[in-house]
């Protein structure tokens, strides 16, 4: 999967199940307040990605997170 | 994507529901709600298959799920071994009530007496709520109730052990209320008072009495009542909260 894949996956789920809106998706927004993403929500981040893209995301995986960009980067990674 | 128009099956697990309240909370719950009954027990296997006989005859449905809640990786494994075979059941419905007393005086008390009693009360509760939470919350609705007891609340001598494990239930209890509200996941403690069951047997019911303000023992089926109030969805707005039931003995 390339990173434009990638990219273009994540930005339709923030899209369509999280109710963000298409502008704010710039990369160095931050997903907890640009993102309006409250802490609970990055239960269903997880569910997301595991089910877009096969791979289980836990709770460390989140400490270095805080932009969407930062966000692309870590689905590559575990893509990887 | 995931399959949101699947029917879920609901179902609610009691720990420790092969006797006494945890016996009475699953046939309450199966008089009372639609959900699928998994009733935990450790060692108590006929007494389990009693538990579901009964639960059967209320006209519910349920299952045995053997496991030890103070060992992590048995928890994990029976869980997550049940929702591979069940990809469409959601436990919706989680009552931690698996307890044991080992009474004695602190200064006598053995460091293993303190330590058991703090691992199925206080650990068990972890271990099991630890692991299913996640899909409460993506689930957006949840009921969780910690059977804790008047001696977490006002302590009771002769119970340093069993009292410090309910105390440090009703604070986690308190917490994790208000991490998971806003997902319409409410997280409860029910706190009995002396109650007729096997844990009490041997207490000297005809003398205690005398300092119960209602003058009697309270039954297993008055504390499955509230229980299965606090399970059901009528209890929405209540969370984080200690609710008493001991007749008059103490609030």
């Amino acid at each position: 999967m390339t990173k434009e894949n990638i990219v273009e996956k994540v930005d339709e789920f923030l899209i369509d199940d999280f109710e963000v809106a298409e502008e704010a998706l710039v990369p160095d927004a931050n997903l907890k307040d640009a993102l309006d993403l409250d802490s609970l929500d990055f239960v269903d981040l997880v569910v997301a990605v595991e089910s877009n893209f096969g791979v289980k995301l836990t709770g460390e995986d989140f400490v270095n997170i805080h932009t969407l960009q930062n966000f692309y980067d870590l689905i590559e990674r575990k893509l990887a | 994507m995931q399959d949101k128009k699947a029917v879920k099956q609901k179902f609610a697990l009691v720990t420790g529901g092969s006797r006494g309240i945890g016996r009475a909370i699953c046939i309450q719950l199966a008089k009372d709600s639609e959900y699928n009954i998994l009733i935990n027990y450790y060692s108590n296997k006929t007494a389990a298959k009693e538990t579901l006989k009964s639960v059967e005859e209320a006209g519910g449905h349920g299952e045995l799920m053997p496991f030890n809640v103070t060992d992590a990786e048995n928890v994990k494994s029976t869980l997550d071994t049940w929702h591979e075979a069940n990809p469409n059941a959601i436990i919706e419905v989680i009552v931690n009530n698996a307890g044991i007393t080992q009474d004695g005086m602190f200064m006598w008390m053995k460091a293993e007496d303190w330590s058991k009693v703090i691992d199925t009360s206080l650990n068990g509760f972890f271990n099991v709520t630890n692991h299913l939470i996640q899909k409460l919350l993506v689930n957006k609705y949840g009921r969780i109730i910690n059977m804790v007891s008047v001696s977490g609340l006002k302590g009771t001598p002769g119970q340093t052990n069993y009292s410090a494990a309910k105390g440090a239930v009703i604070g986690a209890t308190k917490a994790l209320a208000q991490e998971v509200a806003k997902r319409n996941v409410t997280v409860n403690a029910v706190a009995p008072g002396f109650i007729s069951t096997d844990m009490t047997q041997d207490l000297d019911e005809k003398e205690l009495k005398k300092m119960i303000p209602a003058n009697r023992f309270g039954t297993a089926e008055e504390v499955a009542h509230l229980v299965s109030f606090l399970a059901s969805e009528k209890s929405g707005y209540i969370t984080g909260d200690i609710i008493n039931i001991n007749g008059g003995i103490y609030s």
